[in-house]
């Protein structure tokens, strides 16, 4: 991770100042619902009228709808509903109505993307759960001439490549890309008093790559550690017990896994059932306070002896603000459940949206594009920044260690968080 | 060399193979006898999962929940037989793959509106949760169970096809229907009882998984690939080589997993490729 000096402070001022701007506003002003806060007072003349030139802004919403990890799809339009009927029992944005268009990404993401825009006549696409599905629209953004907000698929390359070095300006994401999973998990292994560590994670661009920052962070942070034994399960794995009793002959002390969704239920089961809490002293679960596998694992989930340390792109009992409190609530009386990490950073992306429109006052794409570029909006998840170089929303999450209270879903402890312009790399990108 | 890393690689291959074993009996009595090649055999596999976890919910008892499941997935699988798969016996392939790709995909959507699209799970039997240690790898209780049931189930459809009349006259059919329907076997019947068994050994295996493997809405689009190359690699006509080859492939491709770990399915799929060009009807098959 090589960041030019200078180039690094001026954006670590920028971020900080633009994350303290909106934390301090947003604390003073009692927000009942998502708010934009801009760094600048605009002076409107009172005659002119704010509205947009169409009665309906039309978001188009894309999510896995099929197959295993369909519960990720359900966890988008969940949040995109909420987040549209909260904006139209208040009046719309600026006084358009929003409608959601929903498609499978599972269902040739290219050809449903055309589909939202030629079709459905979208103004946005939100959502996206898969890392290749993002590459995939986002290459073509420009052809379907759309903003584009990325609210689940992690990997780097979305921001660092597409929108910075390609500069494909549409792009724009809500969640926190694969520096959670990699970079900040060794933030997390590296005060564990364990040395030797293996990995198992997806044998695809988002496994690939937390293993790789996460393995050149750690060493970088603790150079005594060694990584002793790597598996790299397929995407689909339903059963992972060949690569744990692999995992098992090693002598690694501690475990880093970014395997989510219903594989990791099934990985944590069988690790259990095969000894593997026995061995491992520490498990680092980058997706583990995903709420699917919460609630699925429930009070069988296994706790190591230094801790089984867990995180997602957002955890619903963090930060402990108004904003987010009401959010859950809201959630969870809609939905009856809390609210998954998706759930959260698509609420958001469409509030993200709105604030952009309400600033513009226009759909035109680079309006809006500069609306978004440093927009600082406090959001459940806490204020977010929107980095103007890579169209990354910053913003933290912590790691948790999984304890059990007998309360609805396993509850943490121990939270560790570490500023987000710590753990995020940083434009140029080394 | 220590020599017990690979011999813990070899049980726990062994237990992968007895659950490919039993999704690859199904699949390879369906396709001998009726002639059809059922795409909807995961979908029936995961429903034999989400009816073994329903009722396990409802009475708690283990062997109750695992015959419900195995008799209502194969109950579903003659009630598909009877009303669908039957109107495809004698057209194209290409219509039966669309069919049972069809049933699938209804499949598929129906367990979500029935089950949710959550994962759903059961806990191990207590008698069973317990296990013996080899290398610091605990070979689960559970986990030797399901190599049992995959060695009885093998014993039991040998002596079945070999000692019975119904296992006559299904090798009968299996092997000429035309002469076995005129030597007065109702192959009508016969066809609609090996779809039952097929169906409900897919229930038996997803139902035998659910304490171990968590299940969702096309859980086994997956397995059910490699299940397809055994009976290939096996040879369309052949039992005994379909549970060979089901056995080799797990422990072989879970030792690929310990010292191969980047190249495991890679391997695999080149020596599948490499039978089907030097013998084409399979290890086990006749020509």
């Amino acid at each position: 991770m090589s960041v030019d000096r200078r180039g690094f402070i001026k954006t670590l001022g920028a971020g900080v100042a633009g994350l303290v701007v909106g934390a301090v506003l947003g604390w003073a002003a009692k927000p009942s619902e998502v708010r934009e806060v801009t760094r600048t007072v605009t002076v409107t003349a009172p005659a002119v009228e704010r509205k947009l030139p169409k009665a309906t802004v039309k978001i188009g919403v894309l999510g896995i709808r099929s197959g295993l990890w369909s519960t990720y799809g359900e966890f988008i339009e969940q949040g995109a509903r909420l987040a549209a009927e909260e904006i139209n029992a208040r009046g719309g944005i600026l006084g358009s109505r929003v409608e959601l268009a929903f498609r499978d990404e599972q269902a040739d993401v290219v050809k449903q993307a055309r589909e939202l825009v030629d079709v459905e006549g979208v103004d946005f696409i939100v959502g996206i759960d898969s890392s290749g599905n993002a590459l995939k629209v986002g290459g073509i953004i420009d052809e379907l001439g759309k903003v584009l907000v990325v609210s689940h698929a992690a990997t780097h390359r979305l921001t660092e490549e597409l929108v910075f070095k390609e500069g494909k300006k549409l792009i724009f994401r809500s969640s926190v890309p694969v520096y959670q999973d990699g970079i900040l998990a060794a933030y997390i292994a590296k005060d564990l008093p364990v040395r030797k560590w293996a990995g198992i994670n997806g044998d695809y661009e988002f496994g690939r790559v937390s293993w790789d920052l996460f393995t050149k962070t750690l060493k970088t942070l603790r150079p005594d550690v060694e990584f002793v034994v790597t598996q790299w399960p397929k995407f689909g794995t339903e059963d992972f017990t060949p690569f744990i009793s692999a995992l098992l002959a090693s002598d690694a002390e501690a475990l880093h896994t970014s395997i989510w969704a219903i594989e990791l239920v099934t990985l944590q089961r069988q690790l259990t059932a095969m000894g593997g809490y026995k061995k491992f002293k520490a498990v680092v679960s980058t997706l583990g306070y995903s709420m699917d596998v919460a609630y699925a694992l429930g009070a069988e989930y296994p706790t190591a002896e230094l801790g089984t340390w867990v995180s997602a792109r957002y955890m619903w009992l963090y930060p402990s603000t108004k904003i987010n409190k009401e959010f859950v609530d809201k959630f969870k009386a809609r939905w009856g459940k809390l609210p998954a990490y998706s759930a959260e950073t698509t609420y958001s992306a469409i509030y993200m949206l709105k604030a952009a429109l309400e600033n513009a006052v226009s759909l035109d794409p680079d309006a809006v594009i500069k609306a978004l570029e440093g927009m600082v909006i406090l959001t459940p998840a806490g204020v977010r920044w929107i980095r103007p170089e890579d169209h990354q929303a910053v913003y933290e999450v912590p790691y948790g260690r999984i304890v059990h209270k007998g309360a609805e879903v396993p509850l943490l402890e121990d939270l560790k968080a570490v500023p987000a312009m710590l753990y995020y790399r940083h434009p140029p990108f080394g | 060399m220590d020599l017990t890393p690979f011999l813990v690689q070899a049980l726990t291959g062994l237990y992968k193979g007895s659950l490919y074993w039993i999704l690859a009996l199904g699949l390879i009595l369906i396709f001998g006898v009726v002639r059809v090649i059922n795409f909807a055999h995961a979908a029936f596999y995961v429903t034999g999962s989400y009816i073994m976890y329903t009722f396990y919910n409802h009475t708690g008892n283990f062997i109750i929940s695992l015959i419900m499941a195995m008799v209502l997935t194969g109950a579903l699988g003659v009630a598909l037989e009877v009303t669908v798969i039957r109107r495809v016996y004698k057209l194209e392939t290409i219509y039966q793959l669309l069919a049972t790709f069809g049933i699938a995909l209804i499949a598929n959507e129906a367990q979500k509106l029935i089950w949710g699209k959550g994962v759903v799970y059961i806990p191990i039997p207590e008698t069973l949760k317990g296990g013996v240690s080899v290398g610091g790898v605990i070979l689960n209780h559970y986990m030797t169970l399901i190599i049992v049931a995959g060695f009885l189930l093998f014993i039991a459809t040998i002596l079945f096809m070999n000692n019975t009349v119904t296992g006559l006259r299904i090798r009968a059919v299996w092997r000429d229907p035309v002469m076995s329907e005129a030597l007065g076997i109702n192959t009508k019947l016969t066809y609609t009882l090996v779809f039952f068994i097929g169906t409900a050994l897919a229930g038996l295996g997803g139902a035998l998984t659910v304490p171990l493997i968590s299940v969702g809405p096309g859980l086994a689009d997956y397995l059910i690939v490699t299940a397809f190359i055994i009976v290939v690699v096996a040879g369309l006509g052949s039992i005994t080589g379909a549970y060979i080859v089901s056995i080799l492939v797990g422990v072989f491709s879970s030792i690929l997993v310990l010292t191969i770990p980047e190249l495991d399915i890679v391997v695999l799929y080149m020596i599948a490729a490499l039978i089907l060009l030097f013998r084409p009807q399979g290890l086990f098959g006749e020509r």
